[in-house]
């Protein structure tokens, strides 16, 4: 990134990481609101991107190796929330485009995207914050 | 009345040659004999399983009765019976005739305790402090009426600053509001009876399911889901409304739209899992 350059939105980083148990993520999904209202998000995308992380999640940690963690890393930035969550897998698949969690997903946010590595599988939520002139 | 009764409840009670006539009494007896018997068995695994089993029958109404102490707190009864059974079980192996105490009086702690470890296991859907009991009706018509004065969805902000509490409280007030939806996930909704009318105005899933690789494998569980949680699930994501629309148009609260459909997708999962 080229610091400096003031039309390149700044975007925070904040980084968490959960056991890769179900039982966790509540954290995830409070730690996505929290983030997504001080964008000043609606209720409405805020719900849906709580959704969007359980079912993101739904769909990676069944890959994931146990007692590994998941990664989760959000992006900030002015208006728009992107979450990407990271599974380490033996195997790592990307989920099928024309499942039916990803039609729920694409459903949820403004896009998602999912990548595999060696060593595991990333899928990445951004959901925009709409803007409020255009309702 | 009363008073008589009592006197010769005890009194029949107490006089051993009448026990049979005491169902508490019978049982404290069987019990005592049991675990006398389990103590003889000593090495034979097979005779002490069947004494164990019978042990941890007997006592099952204990178990029932210890749970349904609990209910009302938010997990279903079943699961705080099944909890308290392995509670029950942990006192049979642990019990010691020469304790010279009742088993009953020494299970009844280890099965309160499991089931009091039962709620710590899943605190954090279950305690929510008073203070945003407290917040959750407000917060509930804040946001209707803010959706409708703004003829959108509202902000934490929003709500915030209508409420007069700081952001942070809307937030855990919408957590618990969320948090309370995992206790009554199977009880069945205030109003549900009312709203048939709505049932029927989709089109077919096959339409609504076009280009789903798995529709044929989803059909079965589309199927399965109460018409009222069917048409919210394919209004949110096959008709993109959004749940603010969803919620004026079923006439419930967004809140209870997006536990609708957390509820709705996660036993669409299981059973997509389970196929």
């Amino acid at each position: 990134m080229s610091s400096g350059d003031s039309s390149v939105t700044e975007q925070h980083r904040v980084v968490l990481r959960i056991p890769a148990d179900g039982a966790y993520l509540s954290i995830l999904r409070t730690t996505t609101a929290g983030l997504a209202a001080r964008l000043d998000f609606t209720l409405d995308e805020i719900e849906d991107l709580r959704i969007a992380v359980d079912e993101a999640c739904a769909l990676l940690l069944p890959q994931a190796i146990p007692a590994s963690e998941l990664l989760c890393e959000f992006a900030v930035g002015e208006d728009v929330l992107s979450v990407r969550v990271t599974t380490e897998a033996v195997e790592p698949v990307i989920p099928p485009r024309d499942g039916f969690a990803w039609t729920v997903l694409t459903a949820l946010v403004s896009s998602v995207d999912a990548v595999t590595t060696e060593t595991g599988t990333s899928l990445t939520l951004t959901r925009q914050r709409e803007s409020r002139a255009a309702r | 009345m009363i008073a008589p009764d009592r006197t010769r409840v005890e009194d029949i009670s107490g006089s051993p040659g009448d026990a049979d006539r005491d169902p508490r009494a019978v049982m404290r007896e069987r019990t005592r004999f049991l675990f006398t018997r389990m103590g003889q068995f000593g090495d034979d695994e097979a005779e002490q399983e069947i004494v164990r089993n019978e042990l941890v029958q007997l006592h099952l109404p204990l178990v029932d009765h210890l749970a349904r102490r609990f209910r009302n707190r938010g997990q279903p009864l079943d699961d705080l019976v099944q909890v308290g059974t392995i509670g029950l079980i942990k006192a049979v192996d642990r019990f010691d005739l020469e304790r010279g105490v009742e088993f009953s009086t020494f299970a009844t702690p280890t099965v309160v305790g499991e089931i009091k470890r039962h709620f710590r296991d899943k605190g954090w859907a279950i305690r929510v402090p008073r203070r945003l009991q407290e917040l959750r009706p407000s917060l509930v018509t804040a946001m209707a009426d803010l959706t409708h004065e703004l003829g959108r969805s509202p902000t934490v902000s929003e709500l915030a600053t209508r409420l007069q509490v700081n952001e942070d409280d809307v937030l855990e007030g919408l957590e618990s509001a969320n948090a309370y939806s995992t206790l009554s996930l199977d009880a069945p909704d205030a109003g549900e009876s009312d709203g048939p009318t709505m049932i029927d105005a989709l089109g077919s899933d096959d339409e609504a399911l076009e280009g789903v690789e798995y529709r044929e494998s989803l059909k079965p569980l589309l199927a399965e889901l109460a018409p009222r949680e069917k048409r919210i699930l394919l209004l949110r994501f096959f008709r993109n409304m959004t749940q603010s629309q969803i919620a004026a148009d079923v006439g419930i609260s967004q809140m209870h739209v997006s536990r609708i459909l957390t509820r709705t997708l996660a036993q669409l999962r299981q059973g997509l899992v389970e196929q």
